[in-house]
């Protein structure tokens, strides 16, 4: 039979070992995660080029600096949505998947133009105004 | 004069508390992305009349109000609190609601893909006790298998690991450690809630730990999370007196489940299975004479169709028609010093419409059949007329109205 160390020493070591294993699996990239295109979002505007969208449809515009991504979404050749990975219901982080984005924390879902799809969230995703010029994208941070 | 300065003053008093506290929406549109140190107020609520058809009765209640107060310490801490009032209100010496916290916790940020959250939290088990709120479900009342076989909302003091794996796009996990139930709280006939100490004066004696894998793809979610823990809540003298293990595993329950949820041009999916397993439920029985099982399952499965989106498919409203089927058995398996009963033995099918003219505001009707095994009379210590007569089948029309925001 076990003892009480012995025992407790098993658990802290699990616990330990899922904390590992998850902060390496959260560490690794591949191919099946999003582009991710790294910039400065404390401007008032951001350019992106046009040639991110290369591998994929969908970007993902990070600050390391700043707790929210945009999520880049190209509609079509003229058409973009720049979509701010912030759930309008708890404020949470809200991951994109090639179908939509939803938040892991109370499940509200949404469509790749920031539409709740299933709530609780009250509202769409805040979006930001989009110009193209040059094969460049500007995201309008203040709009 | 006077009114002036009382108008002024009153103008400049509402400025700052404006200043001071934002509201979600406030918060929304400021659109800024470095903010710190903002305060979210928000909450949700139900209210419904059900009738009763076979005592051709109804009952009016205001199921409950929750306040929501959040607070953002940095972009890395954030406070999050929820405070509940059920049943209108609490009078003190009489049977009436109740005030609790349903959360309190704070949660840090390590990094983009994950974070930790430490108070009193809700664990990651089933669909409904995570996401409670009333516009979220069909039905006025939440799936009765997660309502007594897994007893949302199922909270306690704890830390909890969250995160996503970046590799993988969809797929999210978490970890928590928390103290255990209470078996000599259990009631026959309501699973393991009773044992649930949801933060008060709670004895950590026993430690319980949950995990849980949830995958978005495509149009689904799917989830599958499991619990063990500890039950006894004593220190070792008294467990061993009442012959009952002790430790921070003693006298443990278990509870596994798995659901997976659909969601496409207005169709609507979800089902999930649960199974608790209590093994010293004999010992339980021995100790506190409260009937416990060793075993209880229970699933439900419900299908919607959105009728909105034959009028308009970008319409946002919601006119949903659903129906739901659950199934439980309270007293699955119950130890040599148990007794059956067959009122544990339920079948629920309920259909009824949800209506959202707009996200946060929800009208509910429904009607619920309600079809129970026979009661078993030799538990029933108070004889003819005080005891009413037990019906297997029973059912009940709901109306209600619910909000979040």
């Amino acid at each position: 039979m076990k003892t009480r160390r012995a025992f407790l020493k098993d658990t802290c070591l699990a616990c330990a070992g899922a904390s590992l294993l998850g902060m390496t699996f959260s560490q690794l990239t591949s191919c099946a995660s999003l582009p991710v295109y790294k910039t400065n979002l404390s401007l008032k505007s951001v350019d992106v080029p046009l040639t991110s969208f290369v591998e994929s449809n969908l970007v993902v515009v990070r600050d390391l600096q700043t707790p929210y991504d945009i999520l880049l979404v190209k509609k079509s050749e003229t058409e973009y949505n720049a979509i701010y990975m912030k759930c309008s219901h708890r404020e949470n982080p809200v991951s994109a998947t090639k179908t939509g984005l939803y938040c892991s924390e109370h499940g509200s879902t949404f469509d790749l133009d920031g539409n709740v799809t299933k709530e609780p969230a009250p509202g769409p995703l805040k979006k930001f105004k989009t110009e193209l010029h040059d094969n460049l994208l500007t995201i309008d941070l203040n709009s | 004069m006077l009114r002036y300065l009382l108008l002024g003053g009153l103008v400049i008093s509402s400025l700052t508390t404006l200043a001071q506290v934002l509201t979600r929406e406030d918060s929304l549109s400021a659109g800024l992305i470095r903010t710190n140190n903002t305060t979210v107020l928000s909450g949700y609520g139900q209210a419904k009349v059900e009738f009763d058809f076979r005592t051709k009765t109804a009952v009016a209640n205001l199921t409950r109000n929750v306040l929501f107060l959040g607070h953002k310490f940095s972009n890395r801490i954030y406070f999050f609190s929820e405070l509940e009032l059920e049943d209108a209100k609490v009078v003190g010496g009489k049977p009436s609601g109740e005030i609790s916290m349903e959360q309190l916790f704070l949660k840090f940020s390590i990094n983009r893909d994950m974070y930790l959250q430490a108070g009193l939290f809700i664990p990651r088990i089933g669909i409904t006790n995570e996401n409670h709120l009333p516009t979220t479900f069909n039905g006025n009342d939440r799936p009765y298998v997660e309502t007594f076989v897994i007893p949302a909302t199922w909270r306690e003091i704890g830390i909890g690991l969250y995160g996503r794996i970046r590799s993988m796009p969809g797929l999210n996990y978490s970890f928590s450690v928390m103290n255990g139930l209470k078996s000599g709280e259990f009631v026959n006939g309501s699973g393991i809630a009773e044992g649930k100490q949801e933060g008060s004066n709670a004895t950590a004696s026993n430690i319980a730990v949950t995990g849980a894998l949830l995958y978005y793809i495509k149009s689904w979610r799917v989830q599958a999370s499991g619990y063990y823990g500890g039950s006894a809540g004593l220190i070792k003298r008294q467990a061993d007196s009442l012959k009952l293990s002790s430790g921070l595993f003693g006298s443990p329950v278990a509870v596994v489940e798995a659901n997976a949820q659909y969601h496409n041009n207005g169709i609507a999916f979800k089902a999930l299975a649960t199974v608790v397993t209590i093994p010293d439920a004999f010992e339980i029985n021995r100790a506190y004479a409260n009937n416990t099982p060793s075993k209880m399952i229970g699933a439900y499965a419900e299908v919607g169709y959105n009728f909105y989106r034959l009028i308009d498919a970008e319409s946002h409203k919601n006119l949903t028609v659903f129906v739901r089927q659950e199934f439980m058995d309270l007293n699955y398996k119950i130890p040599s010093n148990g007794i059956k009963n067959g009122i544990n033995r339920k079948h629920y099918t309920v259909a009824g419409i949800t209506y959202q003219p707009l996200n946060g505001v929800i009208v509910k009707f429904d009607y619920v059949l309600r079809n129970t095994d026979e009661r078993n009379e030799d538990l029933i210590v108070t004889p003819f007329p005080q005891q009413l007569p037990y019906y297997t089948s029973n059912g009940f029309l709901n109306i209600g109205l619910g909000y979040s925001f």
